[in-house]
């Protein structure tokens, strides 16, 4: 391990408010250790500008190991930073060179308003799940647990699918700021497992409707949300998305 | 009615109309390529093909309507697509930069799905100007035989580079809509997914090598070898 | 320091043999009519496992409920973050296991300082979790037959834990946050994101609702309502360095106490063995590894202290196995706060590895050798690539690096038999009340015990208040409201106007330096005493110097995190002398004046065996001491011993 320190230029997107008007300030930082991680590299920042008096860099995050999804940020033009499959929270500094600049924006989006700085307001996932991204079970009158039997593979596939962390990298990597693999990863969840089976058709219809209503543009196909996923999340789903609308579509009775 | 205009309400189901026409499209582009590959073996064939196409005229108006029709809704629907999707980002990043490992020579040849759409409206309008209206000053259509008739547009200088512009950027709208087409159809399986890939491509560079090489044909072989 | 009440606490156990206490108590449950069941409002803070579901199955019922939480969705509560998977005595491997057994474990797990009662209906329930998960669509792991699969965990000789890979929290949590947007949806549940609960509002001394700052605008509101639960999980970010995530607080419990609410057994921290340590001072927080690593590799130190040689260059002969070496019989798989201590032992003796000296080696070199890579790349390839990617080092080369951090908080609000506080009308639910884990928690029992919480016990205990006690109709002009709303707004004031020099990020991390050091792993009074005097100057410290930028009629997380700071170091006395005053050492709370000649734990039943219930007085002030005693009449008290 170096302890090699790095110095670094940021560019960050600064907006007081969701009606500010935005722009990037640059801030050098010419201590980096190599170990720290994106987000304790922000810290560092925030408690220089602490000392300095001035407004803090506002940025989600939470559980910084990954799985809350909470974290976000366009990291030299790519949601999450440069890393596959990783999280902000979980991208390390030694991934940079010393001397780089980076840019940082928040995610953009019509759906994913700016609440400030680096923070967006992503409730849409939440209004689109609540259209149907559960199955409707009330506590207490469910089967034995082994009553169906799902096959191993199904069971993994799902939760291939179900592992989506809801981040929203997906509609910010996507050029039509589209919501498709985050809504096709719940529909194919609920539509691999058999309990997911009585509602499949008016779920897919009510979320894809909501999906809409929130103003997230459409599939077409470039799976950049694929390659943005921290989750590795495929776009095989997108297309099971696709039958169980056909399948809706055709099917319904008005 | 509303039974048939309902998928249109939502994104999926428009983008599923405008693969369905895409679909149809493809296969036109089929059908036509082959007749018009008769050229290939000689004017007594592609002559025929050309009389007996327009031997019953009622049926090629239904043809045309039928066309006109997958043509325009496949546009419109795009077109309000892309124009939803635009919107959708509101405002634009400063840096973008894909993630995808897959990218050849880092073309996104799928962000280009409109222009080169608009492109392939043009060639197919100036096809339609050239072949369908007999609209062209430069070709004195009454006396030519359709044999003629396509060798003669083939080898002006305004068909060589439309012609030559147009079936390259169609085979690069089809690079990417061939297989998009098909995810969009929900058509997606792991253990296929790299064969309908390759296929999709194949189908790409074939049609367009194909109406490509008419123009090549025309030039060097029969019209540029008879005269050079 | 502090007085002593006169009259012990009563949990309000029912009556009767312990298998049949909890049926006994919901045949004798009053119930609220269907109809008057929408003229009920009901206040969940927190959206974790134990909050969603509770929220989702009152909601079911036809109550009215608003669900708050501090994050920007329900969904990222940190639940989500719960990796190994959840307990239930469902017996599907044929090997043994019981309602019985669940309970018998996780009270002798418990170090013997939980109740009873509690703990045996946490098992009773346990298999209807499951059913409920899966009807839920949750995709548990399977067997090739289609069925359930489970593996073994911590503290247990069968086989009962459910599991979907390393993601079992996420997915549970998923399942509770679909059913509380379902009912979202059926306008019986209104969510309010990026809502900070700030106070408690007492009227009558019942809880009758929260102040809460809508952390986007600033904005201050009073919601009312006829019971108030609180879901916010525990309190272990007080140790700043720890596995929670970095918005988890003891705001919530702590305003409750404030106003009333008894704090039990704050000192139980667990403290878990295999994270991966700090790597510098602008360390934000500590990644779990694991613990199943230990089945495999070896944990040791160099034999010279501060060896800078890289680990692969020192020979056999010059490393410590220390585990092996102090406990032969168990060697690396001793029970997890042995291990913790040990290794602290080794890292204070100036033998610790790594940048900062404050890890340990464990090495899978002769697993390696032995099973060859492909095997120990299946057993625990995503754990290795998620070192790998924190670190920036390959385990399959080098050895990794752990060191012993802190990750689940056992005390909490103090509870009864109903989950009910000393104050009527405020439940307390999952990791924030105390009741199920004693001192100790086994590995897979969170989430098991969340989702009894929120799913199958709240739904009944609050409709049986709710029945009972039927409270009057009040509104926020109230005067106990509007002063709980003054003093919230004056407080978040007085944390803007000090002005002073210090983040409060900066003091808290000398508060989690502080109580690691001296009311972390292993505690004295002497220790204890100076943690005392410590959080008191740190205390003013903060109200003299700390420094807050920005505006508070805006998103300000700088201003958040000051206020949960100041709860932190008005929570971190009474946890400092809730250790001091139990002079004993049980589970996760070990003071070096109390262990046996080989270094084990020595619990003093005969003085210390009750929940220490504290009530506040004041800051500063000396609190009351509420004593529930501790019966074991199913099980035997005896001395917890692993070898």
């Amino acid at each position: 391990m170096s302890d090699q320190r790095m110095r670094i230029t940021l560019k960050i997107w600064r907006q007081a408010g969701p009606q500010a008007r935005g722009e990037f300030r640059t801030y050098r930082l010419d201590d980096v250790n190599p170990h720290m991680s994106f987000l304790e590299m922000l810290d560092v920042l925030n408690e220089r500008l602490i000392a300095q008096g001035e407004d803090p860099v506002a940025f989600d995050h939470d559980c910084r190991e990954g799985i809350c999804g909470m974290c976000s940020l366009m990291i030299n033009g790519q949601a999450h930073g440069p890393l596959k499959e990783t999280t902000t929270c979980q991208l390390h500094m030694r991934h940079f060179r010393d001397g780089d600049t980076i840019v940082v924006e928040p995610w953009r989006a019509r759906a994913f308003p700016i609440v400030k700085d680096l923070v967006v307001d992503r409730s849409a996932f939440d209004r689109i799940m609540a259209a149907g991204g559960y199955v409707s079970v009330n506590t207490g009158n469910a089967p034995e647990a082994n009553t169906i039997p799902v096959p191993k593979d199904t069971a993994e596939k799902a939760l291939d699918a179900a592992q989506c962390i809801g981040c929203g990298a997906c509609v910010a990597a996507c050029k039509n700021a589209s919501a498709m693999l985050f809504v096709s990863a719940k529909v194919s969840h609920l539509k691999l497992m058999p309990q997911g089976h009585p509602e499949r058709q008016r779920r897919v219809l009510r979320m894809v409707a909501q999906m809409d209503a929130e103003g997230f543009g459409g599939c077409t196909n470039t799976s950049e949300c694929e390659a943005a996923c921290p989750m590795g999340i495929s776009v095989e789903n997108i297309a099971r998305l696709n039958r169980e609308y056909l399948r809706a579509e055709l099917c319904r009775e008005s | 009615m509303s039974r048939l205009t309902s998928p249109t309400s939502s994104t999926v189901g428009q983008k599923i109309l405008v693969a369905c026409t895409g679909l149809l499209l493809c296969g036109f582009l089929v059908v036509h390529l082959a007749g018009n590959l008769l050229l290939f073996v000689g004017p007594e064939a592609y002559n025929a093909y050309a009389h007996k196409l327009h031997s019953y005229e009622p049926l090629v108006k239904v043809a045309e309507v039928v066309l006109f029709l997958l043509f325009a809704s496949h546009i419109v629907l795009a077109v309000r697509l892309s124009i939803r999707n635009r919107r959708a980002r509101g405002s634009a990043y400063a840096m973008s930069v894909s993630k995808r490992d897959d990218r050849i020579l880092g073309v996104r040849l799928d962000y280009w799905m409109l222009p080169t759409g608009l492109v392939v409206l043009a060639f197919l309008l100036l096809h339609l100007v050239d072949f369908t209206w007999e609209l062209r000053p430069d070709v004195t259509y009454a006396e030519l035989e359709p044999y003629e008739k396509a060798l003669a547009l083939l080898t002006s200088w305004p068909t060589i580079v439309g012609y030559s512009v147009g079936t390259i950027i169609l085979g690069a709208h089809l690079l990417h809509g061939a297989p998009s087409l098909l995810q969009t159809l929900g058509i997606n399986h792991p253990r296929y997914n790299k064969c309908i890939k390759l296929l999709g491509g194949l189908f790409a560079v074939v049609i367009a090598l194909g109406f490509f090489s008419l123009v090549l044909w025309a030039n060097w072989f029969e019209h540029g070898g008879g005269h050079g | 320091m502090f007085t002593v009440a006169s009259e012990p606490l009563d949990g309000h156990v029912p009556e009767g043999p312990l298998p049949e206490k909890w049926d006994s108590y919901r045949d004798h449950l009053q119930l609220v009519s269907p109809n008057n069941k929408r003229k009920f409002e009901i206040i969940v803070v927190g959206t974790g496992l134990a909050g969603a579901s509770a929220a989702a199955s009152l909601a079911e019922l036809g109550f009215n409920v608003k669900s708050f939480c501090i994050q920007d969705s329900p969904r990222r509560a940190h639940s989500i973050a719960a990796q190994g998977g959840i307990n239930a005595a469902k017996n599907y491997p044929n090997d043994g296991d019981s309602v019985w057994r669940l309970f018998y474990d996780t009270i002798k797990g418990g170090d013997f300082r939980a109740r009873e009662a509690n703990v045996y209906r946490l098992a009773q329930i346990s298999p209807k979790i499951i059913d409920h998960c899966v009807a839920q669509g949750i995709p548990f792991a399977r067997e090739y037959g289609g069925l359930l699969a489970n593996r073994s965990f911590g503290g247990a000789l069968v086989s009962r834990t459910f599991y979907a890979r390393g993601q079992t929290g996420q997915q549970l949590l998923l399942g509770a946050y679909g059913a509380l947007l379902r009912q979202a949806d059926r306008g019986q549940v209104r969510i309010y994101p990026r809502h900070e609960m700030l106070d408690l509002i007492v009227i009558d001394g019942r809880a009758r609702g929260i102040v809460v700052r809508n952390l986007v605008t600033g904005a201050f509101s009073v919601h009312l309502a006829h019971a108030v639960l609180i879901c916010t999980g525990g309190y272990g970010n007080v140790f700043y360095l720890s596995t929670n995530a970095k918005g988890c607080n003891v705001t919530a419990t702590w305003r409750c106490h404030r106003r009333g609410a008894y704090f039990a057994n704050p000192c139980f921290t667990q403290i878990h063995p295999t994270c991966i340590p700090r790597s510098g001072d602008y360390q934000s927080k500590l990644t779990l590894m694991s613990e199943s690593l230990r089945n495999d590799g070896r944990v040791w130190v160099p034999k010279k202290p501060h060896d800078p040689r890289p680990p692969n260059e020192i020979p056999d002969e010059e490393r410590d196995y220390f585990l092996e070496r102090r406990y032969p019989a168990y060697g690396n798989m001793v029970p997890r706060d042995v291990a913790s201590r040990a290794v602290k032992e080794r890292c204070d003796a100036g033998y610790g590895v790594g940048p900062t000296g404050m890890a340990v080696y464990l090495d899978f070199r002769d697993a390696i050798r032995r099973d060859g890579i492909e095997v120990i790349r299946s057993k625990y390839g995503n754990l290795f690539d998620m070192y790998q990617k924190i670190t920036g080092d390959d385990p399959y080369q080098v050895p990794m690096m752990i060191y012993p951090a802190v990750h689940y908080t056992m005390g909490g609000l103090w509870v009864d038999y109903a989950l009910q506080s000393n104050l009527p009308g405020l439940f307390v639910l999952g990791e924030a009340n105390f009741s199920d884990h004693g001192a100790n928690r086994l590995g897979a029992s969170a989430l098991m015990q969340g989702l009894a919480d929120g799913y199958f016990i709240a739904p009944y205990t609050v409709g049986d208040y709710l029945a009972r006690s039927k409270p009057e109709a009040v509104d926020a002009s109230h005067p106990a409201a509007q002063e709980a709303l003054k003093e919230a707004q004056e407080r978040i004031r007085r944390i803007q106007g000090v002005n002073g020099k210090r983040s409060a990020d900066s003091i808290h991390r000398e508060l989690g330096m502080l109580l690691w050091d001296k009311c972390g792993m292993s505690r004295s009074a002497k220790g204890l005493q100076e943690a005392l005097e410590g959080v008191r100057a740190l205390r003013e410290e903060f109200w003299r110097n700390v420094r807050v930028v920005g505006l508070g009629e805006q998103l300000n997380q700088n201003l958040e995190h000051a206020g949960r700071v100041a709860d932190f170091l008005e929570f971190a006395e009474l946890m400092v002398l809730d250790a001091l005053h139990r002079n004993e050492s049980c589970g996760g709370h070990f003071r070096e004046e109390y262990q046996t000649p080989d270094g084990e734990a020595l619990r003093d039943d005969e003085n210390f065996c009750y929940v220490a219930a504290w009530e506040f007085t004041g800051v500063g002030e000396p609190p009351v001491l509420h004593k529930e005693p501790l019966k074991f009449e199913a099980v035997p008290l005896q001395t917890r011993s692993y070898k």
